[in-house]
């Protein structure tokens, strides 16, 4: 039997399947209690992002971060995180307002970021995060996510399966 | 002669069984040459130590509750390595990289990704302080064979940017103390060490930097293997010129094959053997074959799209059902794969240029590597069927699966040896 399972493989009939590129996201998430400020930033393929929202990876539409952005392209980007991207400060979910957007890289590796920033006057005693952005398009995505509150680094993978974690504090 | 008796002998004992069953079956036919070398492959495969030198796996480690003695299947989750499935492909070693993203080059910066860096590092050792029966943390090249030979699975680590030393040479020694057993000097940006293949500002140190030159000698001296992988041609050359022992690419393939920046031309496939080093071929897709158009999918994408009212008009409930709709085609028009054929090709290509001694294999699973036919560690024998059908020998496979790196990683710990006695 295990010689016909690996006959089988070796033949490639046991399972059709594709390539799939590495697909990932970056999140950084800071707080220093000293400046009472908490900040994210999300650092997103842009192909994906026009994938998510447009349907198009190599879409002109939204035009981020270009002279012609188009007037609800920060609306449609909060719409699509607020499904799959959240933080709870002491279980209070952080409302996202783009603070500032940038570009980075070329052709399909051109990176949207974004940024958030918050005041954030009581100590931390948790945080959630949840960030499932992207699963909705490609089974395989993952999330890194990098926290540094007051020092301290940790870093975590969420994706599909495992998409929220709780650190406290 | 060996095969015809065998064979009779197979024929012999399945005659025995049916007759005690007393059931009619179908008659028993005779083995196809496929499978006799498919037969012949695998147990090669599992006689030989098999060696993957790079694999992203740290970063499923950093998942809360993923459990590495679990099997986990790839088409649901993306995984690619478990414990349980090396040893479904009888996959004997390997080498888990430590990756940070790299991000801010200041104090903050280098000391954050330290800290991301040594959680990574801290995460596969505890992994295999909690499966000792079944892996175990290999630090010397012997230490494969040994924990092959107790039939435990051999983990080295390696760290896949050099982002993490900063600005301060004595991390190289922090690394190496933690079980770091290569350093791949620079990943997708420029760092402090060396230039990107693939930063879009382009150059900016000409190759590896006066620093990078320091952290190479402190390597040299630990008997840290050098990985040029992620770096651009500068930097292979330099690592050439500046490093006392060989050095390695631990996932990169044969531009002559597939252009790409992140692969080697045949200059530097020369060079490496010259230089006694090794290139290690590695599973993403792109690197092994140029994708072919999908003429079919793009046409039937276009015809979609035209058809799409504008996006802000649409019902959450209609977005859904025009993203069911894009699924739907990209699952009737997939992209054609890259396979095992083209791995072998490139691995033909690297004899041909450099010979036999200086190719092995770095799947680069759990950082975008797999592709049809070895689609994670469970598959990976069908490189070595694929070997097999193309002629190449038992030794020649077993000098591909790890005894050309096994050769450089000792070659490494010599030169360092002798470093630390001239010191002395």
């Amino acid at each position: 039997m295990i010689r016909l399972f690996f006959v089988l493989i070796a033949l490639g009939i046991a399972k059709p399947v594709i390539a799939h590129p590495l697909r990932l996201s970056l999140c950084e998430i800071e707080y220093h209690s000293n400046k009472k400020l908490l900040s994210i930033n999300l650092k997103l393929f842009l192909t994906d992002v026009n994938e998510a929202i447009v349907f198009d990876p190599y879409s002109k539409e939204l035009a981020f971060c270009q002279p012609n952005e188009s007037a609800n392209a920060d609306q449609l980007l909060l719409e699509y995180l607020n499904r799959f991207f959240h933080v709870k400060i002491n279980g209070k979910l952080v409302d996202l307002k783009v603070k500032r957007k940038k570009l980075s890289g070329e052709g399909d590796n051109t990176a949207l970021w974004v940024y958030f920033e918050y005041r954030q006057d009581a100590p931390l005693s948790t945080m959630e995060i949840k960030n499932a952005v992207f699963t909705d398009l490609f089974f395989d995505q993952n999330n890194i996510v990098y926290v540094h509150v007051n020092g301290e680094s940790k870093s975590l993978m969420l994706n599909k399966k495992t998409a929220v974690h709780q650190l406290k504090y | 002669m060996n095969k015809l008796r065998y064979g009779q002998s197979i024929v012999l004992i399945l005659f025995i069984m049916l007759a005690a069953c007393k059931e009619k079956t179908a008659p028993v036919e005779a083995k196809t040459e496929e499978e006799l070398l498919v037969e012949k492959a695998l147990e090669i495969h599992k006689r030989i130590l098999t060696l993957d030198t790079h694999a992203d796996t740290p970063l499923r480690m950093i998942e809360p509750g993923f459990d590495m003695a679990e099997r986990h299947d790839p088409n649901e989750t993306g995984s690619k390595v478990d414990y349980p499935r090396m040893k479904e492909g009888d996959l004997d070693a390997i080498f888990f990289a430590a990756f940070v993203a790299q991000d801010i080059r200041d104090d903050d910066g280098n000391t954050r990704a330290k800290a991301l860096c040594l959680q990574m590092i801290d995460s596969v050792v505890a992994s295999t302080e909690r499966n000792s029966d079944i892996v175990g943390l290999a630090l010397d090249p012997d230490d494969a064979y040994e924990l092959e030979k107790e039939g435990k699975r051999a983990i080295y680590i390696g760290i896949e940017n050099g982002y993490p030393i900063g600005k301060d040479v004595s991390n190289v020694s922090l690394y190496y103390d933690k079980g770091v057993r290569y350093i791949t000097l620079v990943h997708s940006s420029n760092n402090d060490l060396a230039d990107s293949a693939t930063d879009p500002n382009g150059p900016e140190h000409g190759g590896i930097s006066e620093f990078g030159n320091k952290v190479v000698d402190e390597m040299n001296r630990l008997g840290i293997m050098v990985d040029v992988s992620h770096g651009n041609d500068s930097v292979f050359y330099d690592a050439i010129k500046m490093s006392k022992a060989p050095i390695i690419a631990s996932h990169s393939n044969a531009r002559s094959v597939t252009k790409h920046d992140r692969n080697m031309t045949d200059e530097m496939l020369k060079l490496m053997a010259d230089n006694g080093g090794v290139v290690q071929l590695t599973m993403l897709a792109d690197y092994l074959r140029e994708a072919p158009p999908n003429a079919e999918r793009d046409s039937a994408m276009a015809a979609l799209r035209a058809g799409m009212k504008p996006i802000s008009e649409m019902t959450k409930e209609e977005r859904t059902e025009l993203r069911k709709t894009f699924q739907e085609l990209n699952e009737k028009y997939p992209a054609p794969p890259a396979t095992v054929t083209h791995v072998a090709d490139h691995i033909d290509h690297i004899v041909k240029i450099a010979g036999i001694d200086h190719v092995g294999i770095g799947c680069d699973f759990d950082g975008g590597g797999g592709i049809e036919g070895v689609f994670d560690a469970s598959e990976v024998m069908n490189i070595t069927i694929e070997l097999v059908k193309r002629g190449y020998t038992e030794e020649e496979v077993a000098k591909i699966w790890g005894g050309n790196l096994i050769r450089v990683f000792k070659e490494v710990q010599k030169v360092a040896s002798d470093l630390q006695s001239d010191q002395s």
